[in-house]
């Protein structure tokens, strides 16, 4: 692990150890680095590295649990960890500003962006309030609002996700620190509107010359953006060094396997569609009622606009779209949760609502969060076997055994059975909802973003199962995704959605390579096409780059 | 796993007791509750007359014995009514939503805008002061609040997935109820019922207090607290023993009730 030595160090961290107070647990294991004034610096970690930790401690932010073993962090030459909390203060924000994971949560929802954004100003600049004013409406310009003077008396709830990350961004960037930490600062929003952040997050802080510490899970993205990277695996650094060396020659068997847990394009796969169709879906139209008042009519909120998508026998479908597109609503109204205010759904060949039972038996779901698709108060194995409770000619014991070997294939073996879901990793409950899922045999499965909360070497192993069993059995599925890497991965078929529409579909390749609309050529911008080289390493493109 | 920790114990041990005393006091007592002595009126606790006797010279130690089974039964039914009532209309209310809802909550709410011992006394003046009156009494004016926190325990936990992942799998609503909304209540339900318990109690006991409850001569937690205040002066224990009777059973079910939401939780299982 080689550490450059640069004149214009802003912050250097040295052998910096952290533990859990109480247990001795070490989580922070002697990491050291240098950020560079002005320079971009990513730290790349699954959860449980350990990376939000030690930019915690950058601030001395870290929760009341955790306590420092050892190191030093040095900003501007100073020790962070010795000074004391009233210079500590002074150096929060005006110096050192932090952007936050969660845009939904990291704004105050009782205040009005106007004076959330001038606490700061403030605190930390004398000026008058016309001055801060005029300096609020400048940024919040800079930053893409689009009535600055309405945001100011507006409340964080009546903007987007990524609307309020670039307030966020503008609160942080109004005090010019010359340091900003992002942590996972784009994690929480859909593909393009992630890229526009971070284009945005890079020329502001370019503009300012304020040195970016990004933290994330996301390698691609980070490399990117980056100009040197730290690989971090279970609290340790693992490896260092210039962005396009460590892409291209990784050197540690982490960061190898953390480039090829990325997703890569499949096979091509010649599927019969010329036969009736597994599942189709004619003319969708789903509307919402939205709030009724006592003198006006509930306001009717169309989600899908008279949408058609047809699945062949084995055939992968991915539906991809941003947040809003209408995506996981078709889903759930094909699996019958949500009811259709117009359009024919058909189930090989015939009418879905005249055998429910049928239906049921044959086309099941796999939800995006394993954390709230498993019942808490039940363990693995009932889990599994309560999918099988309705299948027909199966005794008990037929259903038990079909459920433990059931969950045999799903990689977890008897140990597992008799244990609760929170018990389990993220990715051994996923597992368990595809258990689920698959156990009754389905000819039709509907994946809602199976993948997207899982950690990318997880990703990588629960993708591969899913196309081992999809490959096994040879159900048909829906698989619903804003991460095209994913979808690039297992696709058969592509079909792109916009505003409750479906605005481009074809086959796999063709979308890929060849994109006719306009929105699809900015979701396919936000992911890199890969190729894997023999030293284990990876080189980025980023594709379509010149059509924006 | 730290089951036995010295709060369950303490509950534990304090409900022990208290079950016991109740049934020794079907059996057995030092003195018959109810035998009026003259001679020994208001004598202080000592070696005959443990907890001492009341104005009427009856012993406090064997009524505050009966005056469990009392409290006992009266507590574990009231309990049980609200409870039942409760769960139900509040699984109806939060699963179905639209006007089911709509109606059940407005019904629920104006109830609730009645403290529970007022909305209690109006029912006992229509129904008449008995055991059983107080039960029903009370047991109307509590359903509400569990109504309430079990509804608010359905409406999120219908938005779960795994709640629509029943639905997927073709379980019909009374079984997606029953089997996977009702059983994640129970952390709510056991909390809400054992400080019920408590409530149940002392609502009784303000009840008798106010000369609404059990019927004298029946001795009651209550009316002996009642009872005792013209003599708070001369005979303290005629209050004071009462009143430790009530204070220590709800300790005992508050730490009961705690470890009880534990034990029947299987995320705790983990924690060692």
């Amino acid at each position: 692990m080689t550490r450059e030595t640069f004149d214009n160090v802003l912050l250097s961290v040295n052998d910096l150890s952290l533990e859990v107070a109480h247990t001795g647990i070490e989580v922070v294991k002697g990491i050291s680095f240098d950020i560079a004034a002005g320079e971009i610096f990513g730290i790349v970690g699954e959860s449980g590295s350990g990376k939000t930790l030690a930019t915690r401690a950058l601030i001395s932010l870290l929760p009341p649990a955790i306590r420092v073993t050892g190191g030093s962090v040095r900003y501007k030459g100073r020790d962070v960890l010795a000074i004391k909390d009233k210079d500590l203060r002074r150096l929060r924000g005006a110096e050192i500003g932090v952007v936050f994971q969660e845009p939904m949560t990291s704004l105050n929802p009782s205040m009005t962006i106007g004076r959330q954004l001038e606490e700061g100003l403030i605190l930390h600049a004398k000026l008058s309030p016309e001055e801060r004013r005029a300096r609020i409406l400048e940024m919040l310009e800079r930053v893409g609002i689009r009535e600055p003077e309405g945001a100011l008396a507006a409340y964080p709830h009546e903007f987007s996700g990524g609307m309020r990350q670039r307030i966020m961004l503008a609160s942080v960037m109004l005090l010019k620190p010359a340091l900003l930490i992002a942590d996972e600062p784009t994690t929480a929003l859909d593909a393009v509107i992630q890229r526009d952040v971070m284009e945005l997050m890079v020329e502001l802080t370019r503009a300012e010359g304020t040195a970016v510490l990004l933290i994330s899970h996301d390698l691609p993205m980070v490399a990117r953006y980056t100009s040197r990277i730290v690989v971090m695996e279970k609290g340790a650094i693992v490896e260092q060094g210039r962005t396009e060396d460590l892409l291209d020659a990784p050197q540690h068997a982490y960061t190898r396997k953390l480039l090829s847990s990325l997703p890569f394009r499949g096979e091509v796969r010649s599927l019969d569609t010329s036969r009736q169709p597994m599942v189709s879906a004619q003319n969708i139209v789903v509307d919402y009622a939205g709030r009724k008042s006592l003198l006006k009519r509930a306001k009717i909120k169309r989600a899908l606009h008279g949408v058609s998508i047809d699945i062949h026998e084995g055939e992968v479908v991915a539906l991809v779209g941003g947040s809003g597109s209408g995506k996981t609503t078709l889903g759930r109204t094909i699996a019958g949760l949500v009811k259709e205010s117009e359009g024919d759904i058909r189930f090989q060949g015939r009418s879905r609502d005249e055998d429910w039972r049928d239906y049921r038996l044959n086309c099941q779901m796999v939800f995006q969060d394993p954390y709230s698709s498993l019942d808490p108060r039940m363990t693995i194995l009932t889990l599994v076997e309560e999918a099988l409770r309705l299948v027909p000619d199966l005794d008990t014991a037929a259903k038990r055994k079909r459920a433990s070997e059931t969950l045999e294939e799903v990689g977890l073996n008897a140990d597992y059975a008799s244990r609760y879901p929170h018990e389990l990793s993220g990715g051994q409950r996923q597992r368990v909802a595809i258990a689920r899922a698959i156990a009754r045999r389905p000819r039709f499965l509907i994946a809602d973003e199976p993948v997207s909360a899982l950690d990318v070497t997880v990703r990588a192993q629960v993708l591969d199962l899913f196309s081992d069993l999809q490959k096994r059995y040879g159900f048909s599925c829906l698989f619903i995704s804003h991460d095209l890497g994913v979808v690039e991965q297992v696709a058969d078929r592509v079909v792109v959605m916009q505003d409750g529409r479906i605005i481009e579909e074809g086959d796999r390749d063709a979308i890929f390579d060849n994109p006719q609309q306009d929105y699809t050529r900015r979701l396919l911008s936000a992911i890199p096409a890969l190729d894997q080289n023999e030293r284990g390493g990876v080189t980025l493109k980023w594709r379509l780059e010149e059509g924006l | 796993m730290k089951t036995f920790t010295l709060n369950n114990f303490i509950g534990g041990l304090l409900i022990a007791v208290l079950l016991a005393t109740a049934a020794l006091g079907l059996f057995w007592t030092p003195f018959d509750p109810m035998k009026l002595s003259f001679t020994a009126r208001l004598s202080a606790p000592s070696v005959t007359h443990l907890l001492g006797t009341d104005e009427f010279g009856r012993d406090v130690l064997s009524r505050l014995m009966v005056g469990a089974q009392a409290s006992v039964w009266i507590g574990f039914l009231t309990v049980s009514f609200a409870t039942i009532w409760g769960t139900l209309i509040g699984l109806v209310s939060g699963y179905a939503r639209g006007w089911a809802d709509g109606v059940i909550m407005a019904v629920n709410n104006a109830l609730l805008a009645f403290p529970g011992i007022l909305l209690a006394l109006g029912l006992l003046a229509v129904f008449g002061a008995s055991q059983y009156g107080i039960i029903f009494a009370l047991g109307i004016a509590y359903t509400p609040s569990m109504a309430r926190v079990v509804r608010g325990a359905v409406l999120s936990l219908r938005e779960r997935e795994f709640i629509e992942a029943s639905r997927v799998m073709g379980n019909g609503e009374l079984f997606t109820l029953f089997r996977h909304v009702l059983p994640n209540c129970l952390a709510p339900i056991t909390v809400l019922a054992t400080s019920m318990f408590g409530w149940a109690i002392l609502s009784e006991s303000a009840l008798s207090f106010l000369g609404l409850g059990v019927p004298p001569p029946a001795p009651t937690w209550g009316n002996m607290l009642a009872a005792g205040r013209p003599f708070i002066q001369q005979a303290v224990w005629l209050g004071l023993f009462p009143g430790v009777c009530i204070a220590l059973t709800l300790l005992g079910i508050n730490l009961l009730g705690d470890a009880l939401r534990d034990r029947l939780d299987p995320r705790m299982r983990g924690l060692k």
